[in-house]
């Protein structure tokens, strides 16, 4: 069994051909060459595969591909515009917030989805954005100063 | 060989956009639900489950709502993070609420619904106990054999029916829970025991509880994680109804929870649990007696 999907990555459509049993996270990755989603756990405990599902953070490992045809898929490559990186991006860069990188990508979606909501988040509001990305070289504090770095950029316009 | 990076067992999808379809779709032999994935899909790629064919109901705009009446329903394909977002639920029902913060992360809450973890029917499922002491009830619908679509509406406790196990028949669909209006001197909460914050609860606890003055007019307790199935706290509940709230009284009532669980050595040993669940039961409606306006002497 195959069947016809659209996926919207980035803001572009995708027309595949998807076996039912296929998870977002391997299409995304093998299919549409988007490897900046990373595979951690699995089991969505980990939140390296997350990517913002119509704007909320969801974990591409525990859905398949076919249920998500037709909605907004935003993955850490959309964030850069025009060759030019996001200001979370950047303070992530500026903070020294990336050790390994490999929980980066989730901890950057997890941070935009939050500041889209919230544009000044406390230091609570943040660590409770980010319950659901582990970081393994326990690099927290720094992202924390990132994504508080990020938050006051975008509001006052500025850039690193 | 069960991984978790990869599906290797095929099965059939359906994407049905009303309850009718899904109903006839659910009717195809080894047909199962399919909602947020994050129980189902984990389930599979550990190889516990093999279903022939997934009938997928987040696409069924028909159930998802939290509707406002007298109480609150709340369809299945609702997820739990809608109902952080509608400031009522915390008002209304901060049991629920409580157990919507302690339940997963965020990416989780994004995905998971709170009719899937019903279904799922862990024994220490997150919502099972708050959704019992609030008096909730399931509406479940089937097509007869006429071809009709026929519901059925039981308490929530008769749900569960043992540790992973539901009144669902085959072709059965959860379409929605509803919980009755709050009285007004009333207050509820839920706490729980975890590892750390976002694991699976070695015992949760919910209490409901309605005031008048200093007196326990009413209360319903539930408990999970401490016997097959979540269950009731009918002797604490009988205890404590119709007496002043001391910490005298609480402590005795909180003792009679021993009757009313049957723990097992699982995430912890039972006789831990049994000492645990009768402080969480204590602490628990001391919170729902506080949010109920109550005072309570130290």
């Amino acid at each position: 069994m195959r069947i016809p999907i659209v996926l919207k990555v980035n803001g572009k459509e995708y027309c595949l051909e998807v076996k039912p049993n296929e998870i977002l996270l391997n299409v995304l990755r093998d299919r549409l060459h988007l490897t900046g989603t990373k595979y951690g756990c699995g089991i969505g405990e980990c939140g390296a595969c997350m990517v913002l599902l119509n704007g909320r953070p969801i974990a591409s490992c525990q859905t398949l591909a076919v249920c998500q045809s037709g909605q907004e898929i935003t993955t850490i490559e959309g964030l850069a515009q025009n060759g030019k990186l996001h200001p979370l991006q950047e303070a992530f860069v500026d903070e020294g917030a990336v050790q390994c990188g490999y929980c980066t990508s989730g901890m950057i979606l997890s941070a935009k989805a939050l500041l889209d909501k919230n544009p000044d988040p406390t230091t609570d509001e943040i660590q409770e954005a980010i319950r659901g990305n582990l970081c393994r070289c326990t690099g927290y504090a720094n992202i924390i100063k990132a994504i508080k770095t990020g938050a006051r950029r975008i509001r006052e316009g500025t850039r690193g | 060989m069960s991984n978790s990076q990869v599906i290797t067992h095929d099965f059939d999808y359906y994407s049905p956009k009303t309850i009718e379809e899904a109903l006839k779709n659910l009717k195809e032999e080894g047909a199962r639900v399919l909602a947020g994935g994050t129980d189902v899909l984990n389930e599979i790629k550990m190889g516990g489950q093999r279903p022939k064919g997934l009938v997928y109901i987040l696409g069924i705009s028909d159930l998802d709502f939290l509707s406002w009446g007298d109480g609150l329903k709340i369809g299945s394909a609702t997820i739990w993070s809608k109902l952080e977002e509608d400031g009522r639920v915390k008002q209304e029902y901060p049991a629920l609420y409580d157990a919507v913060k302690s339940m997963g992360a965020v990416q989780i809450r994004n995905m998971a619904t709170v009719a899937g973890n019903l279904c799922t029917a862990s024994p220490g499922a997150d919502s099972a106990a708050p959704l019992m002491a609030l008096s909730a009830q399931v509406e479940i619908s089937r097509i007869n054999d006429r071809g009709e679509t026929e519901r059925r509406t039981i308490p929530l406790e008769d749900f569960f029916t043992g540790p992973r196990k539901t009144a669902l028949d085959q072709g059965e669909l959860l379409t929605a829970i509803l919980i009755p209006a709050p009285f007004q001197s009333s207050g509820s909460a839920f706490r729980k025991i975890a590892r750390v914050k976002l694991s699976i609860a070695k015992i949760n606890c919910a209490v409901y509880v309605e005031r008048e003055g200093d007196v326990c007019t009413h209360v319903r307790a539930a408990l999970g994680g401490v016997a097959p199935k979540p269950v009731r706290a009918f002797s604490f509940e009988q205890t404590m109804t119709g007496k002043e709230l001391t910490p005298g009284s609480l402590a005795r009532a909180a003792e009679m929870v021993n009757e009313d669980i049957s723990p097992r050595n699982a995430r912890s040993t039972a006789a831990y649990k049994r000492h645990a669940a009768s402080y969480l039961i204590q602490d628990t409606l001391e919170v729902a007696w506080k949010r109920s306006g109550g005072e309570m002497e130290k």
